[in-house]
């Protein structure tokens, strides 16, 4: 499948985290890390994030079927599904699966489906200074491992 | 789902000016975003924008006004809060004189010019900013040197940028975002970093200048030395537009680059290849951050880059460093009525006579006035109204800026929280956030714009700040308007726009023109650029300008550095907080929750620090904690810790003022300020540093 996904230019990251905070305001997220967000190494920044992974371990690693693939090849939980195992949050190599503790149920990015939908880019990439957040059609994203 | 109203405004989350839209429901801001129709921020936003609804609606917010009481703050009424202010301040006029009133806000606010015009119709001279080491200095340095501020002309397409001391794309948006720089740079602009840290932009430098920190000025006459020896500069301007030249000249040649390079650390070889690349490739822009002002060598520094525009024809050159025509509004200086202000009273300035340049513009040191209240001289200061400022945290010598706060008779803060500055005061006054405020906004930058905030919502009893001064005023019998909507009726009138007019409109801006010297000369008083300064020189000051070692440095004071062996670099900026604001928000301090103290690994080691470790770092002044973080990037010799911390979610102990605040270990000495602005030293000071034992230091 030849979706769209989520993909950072890492030496274009300037570290000013303003993409984590979007995040979090799209997605209501009042604590916690966003489903995006960006280390610091100094001197350098790596942003973490889901890459919609062509074959998704979180996907597979569900044990309820509470993770699927919806249009244009975007990943997402389904939280009433959800029984708060946290098998895929352990699966993920990109540390891109969180879990959040007020509801018990894993939850991740969904590359702002509502706002892709209505023509909008997706909040983190609007907000960058420096356009390093791109989500258009790109090649396929395997798993590292 | 109810319906969501979107209403289009401008951010004030730092320096401003980012176009947002904000989503209402029910009365309440639910959402920001950033607007892509904005001239200015083309749809991105930062997290401090971002995260306003956090801060609009926090929990700790004050939403009406307090007196002290008893037993700790009392809510009263606004009518109670402004007239206890109006009392008092006029029983301190009547006994002492408006002199020993004063006046300070904190960086460069948006209502600067009501906050001007209500201290010129009070009376006193006595103004505190943070102007003296931030942007207005840099003002003030180039009024006297070519009449105008020159800013970086990113749209006019530089080939050649040099980021000296500056991160665009965390900080500093004064006249520019970041987007601006990265548009340039995108578009082929060499780049040129001058900065103690290797960081984002020196990886994508062509040429990185690792400097000792402080001596910016010594480095900058290393270029000037390089241009003039080469020949590379604009011969017919220099001959036609520079006073002075042939003496500057010869100051120059006290700056071999063998010297230079023994200064500032960076190797005579990189000295002169960016002095080459800046010279020879055109346009070239110079953008210059706070460091550079927050230092002794405030003036002379911003003096000498001007120079370098200048000398290499850049001046008001399309993609160089450009003097913006603003709209045909009413300016914040007109605004501010300085004529209000009695000669006679004008003459009190604390510092007036010894910081000629701060009094020029209109402000003073603050060293002079926290003097003023502890020792009473020349005359006492009694009382005074803080607005968005929290000195005790972001002012130089922290301890000395409490007791003087604490002595005071009478002190009012207008602000968003109980900081650690407010809890010293009196009366309370809730201030309005950006969403609950109408301006004519940014009309004080150099950036040829203003633009239309307007009132999203009202929260609790809190007033923008700018009615507080006009409702203050007239308890005090100043002629203000009726409403905030007649003022700014006033500031556009020549604009031939209302309000309500321009509201709708969004912004204005002003018709850009080059190269406006041809027709005017410069506003000096020669005509031309002053690199020699009759103004300085009528003072009584070096008219020419120099480096001057940093007072408190391996180099001026070696025997204090065998205990303090390691340059501070104290004002390290965080993209999540401005100042010292925002430690509250959830969203941001999740992403930075402890101050970090920046320490090379080498260094570390030798005192048994590990990443993440509490360290304490000293002073001759005191000692804090911060938290390490390991960085290759910076010189074994120099740590670097971050500026603003205070602790909010300690609710006693003056919410942990003196815990992390790095102004706790820096310098307000007379000898350590810049000699005409009296620019505090809140960058470059010398310190040890230790591991902190236990757990989290024993943060309370």
């Amino acid at each position: 499948m030849n979706g769209i996904a989520l993909s950072f230019t890492e030496e274009d990251c300037c570290g000013c985290h303003a993409c984590e905070v979007a995040c979090k305001q799209e997605h209501l997220l009042l604590n916690g890390w966003g489903f995006v967000r960006v280390l610091e190494r100094s001197p350098s920044f790596i942003p973490v994030y889901c890459r919609h992974c062509e074959d998704a371990p979180c996907m597979e690693s569900c044990p309820v079927g509470a993770i699927s693939r919806m249009e244009k090849g975007i990943v997402v939980v389904a939280e009433e599904k959800c029984i708060g195992c946290r098998e895929c949050v352990t699966s993920c190599s990109f540390g891109a699966m969180r879990f959040r503790e007020d509801k018990n149920v894993a939850a991740k990015c969904d590359l702002c489906v509502g706002r892709l939908r209505q023509g909008q880019a997706p909040a983190c990439a609007l907000v960058c200074p420096t356009g390093c957040i791109s989500w258009r059609e790109s090649p396929p994203v395997s798993d590292p491992d | 789902m109810e319906e969501v109203k979107k209403v289009r405004t401008v951010c004030r989350s730092c320096h401003g000016g980012c176009g947002v839209i904000a989503h209402v429901r029910q009365g309440r801001v639910v959402k920001i975003e950033g607007d892509p129709e904005s001239p200015i921020s083309r749809g991105t936003l930062c997290s401090k924008g971002l995260a306003i609804t956090q801060l609009a609606y926090h929990p700790d917010r004050i939403l009406h006004p307090m007196k002290k009481g008893k037993t700790g703050w009392e809510r009263i009424t606004w009518d109670e809060a402004l007239d206890t202010i109006a009392g008092k301040f006029k029983e301190v006029m009547e006994n002492f004189g408006p002199q020993s009133l004063f006046i300070g806000q904190g960086t460069g606010r948006d209502y600067e010019s009501h906050f001007s015009r209500f201290g010129n119709m009070l009376g006193t001279p006595n103004v505190l900013t943070a102007g003296h080491m931030c942007y207005l200095s840099r003002i003030g340095a180039s009024l006297i040197t070519c009449g105008r501020f020159p800013v970086c002309d990113y749209e006019g397409g530089p080939k050649c940028i040099i980021l000296w001391g500056v991160n665009p794309l965390w900080t500093n948006p004064d006249e520019y975002k970041g987007v601006d720089f990265w548009r340039a740079y995108r578009g082929g602009a060499k780049l040129v970093v001058i900065d103690p840290r290797e960081n984002f932009y020196t990886k994508k430098a062509d040429i990185w200048l690792q400097l000792r920190p402080g001596t910016d000025a010594a480095l900058a006459m290393g270029f000037f030395n390089v241009i003039i020896q080469e020949g590379l500069y604009d011969k017919e301007f220099v001959s036609n537009y520079i006073h002075g030249w042939e003496a500057f000249v010869d100051r120059v040649m006290d700056y071999p680059l063998e010297k230079v390079q023994d200064i500032t650390w960076v190797s005579a070889d990189l000295i002169r290849d960016a002095a080459r690349m800046y010279a020879l490739t055109k346009p070239a822009a110079i953008h210059w951050g706070v460091p550079t002002e927050q230092t002794i060598n405030c003036t002379d520094f911003t003096r000498i880059a001007i120079g370098l525009m200048a000398a290499t024809g850049n001046l008001d050159a399309p993609g160089g460093n450009v003097f913006r025509v603003p709209p045909p509004v009413r300016s914040v200086s007109e605004f501010s009525a300085h004529e209000m202000l009695p000669h006679e009273q004008r003459k009190l300035r604390l510092g007036g006579e010894q910081y000629k340049l701060a009094a020029r513009m209109t402000i003073i040191t603050p060293k002079v006035a926290w003097d003023a209240i502890l020792q009473e001289k020349p005359y006492p200061l009694k009382a005074g109204i803080l607005v968005g400022t929290n000195p005790v945290v972001t002012e130089a010598n922290s301890k000395g800026i409490y007791a003087a706060l604490k002595k005071l008779d009478f002190l009012a803060v207008a602000d968003l929280f109980l900081t650690p500055t407010a809890e010293l005061a009196h009366v309370f006054l809730p201030a309005g956030t950006w969403l609950e405020q109408d301006h004519v906004s940014e009309n004080w930058k150099f950036h040829g714009f203003v633009l239309a905030r307007q009132k999203v919502v009202e929260i609790g009893e809190c007033w923008q700040d700018h009615k507080i001064f006009l409702e203050l005023g007239k308890r005090l019998g100043q002629p203000w308007w009726n409403t905030v909507e007649d003022a700014l009726d006033y500031i556009l009138e020549p604009a031939g726009l209302t309000w309500k007019e321009f509201k709708e409109k969004g912004f204005l801006r002003g018709e850009m023109s080059y190269y406006k010297y041809r027709n005017r000369g410069f506003s000096t008083p020669t005509g031309k650029v002053e690199i020699y300064s009759t103004i300085l020189e009528g003072w009584g000051r070096d008219p020419l300008p120099k480096y001057t070692e940093i007072p408190e440095s391996p180099i001026s004071t070696p025997q204090l550095a065998q205990e303090y062996p390691y340059i501070l670099n104290a004002g390290l900026r965080i993209p999540v907080f401005f100042h010292s604001a925002n430690r509250q928000i959830q969203w941001l301090r999740e992403i930075r929750p402890d101050p970090i103290v920046e320490i090379h690994p080498d260094t570390a080691s030798q005192h048994g620090i590990e990443e993440g470790d509490w360290v304490w770092i000293s002073s001759p002044r005191g000692r804090v904690r911060q938290r390490a973080k390991l960085n290759p990037g910076i010189h074994p010799r120099v740590v670097v810790a971050e500026h603003g911390w205070w602790y909010p979610e300690i609710k006693d102990q003056v919410h942990g003022w003196d815990i992390s605040n790095i102004n706790v270990l820096t310098d307000d000495s007379y000898d350590s300020m810049d000699p005409v602005m009296g620019a505090t030293n809140l960058r470059v000071l010398l310190c040890n540093i230790s591991r902190c034992e236990g757990q989290r230091g024993d943060l309370p």
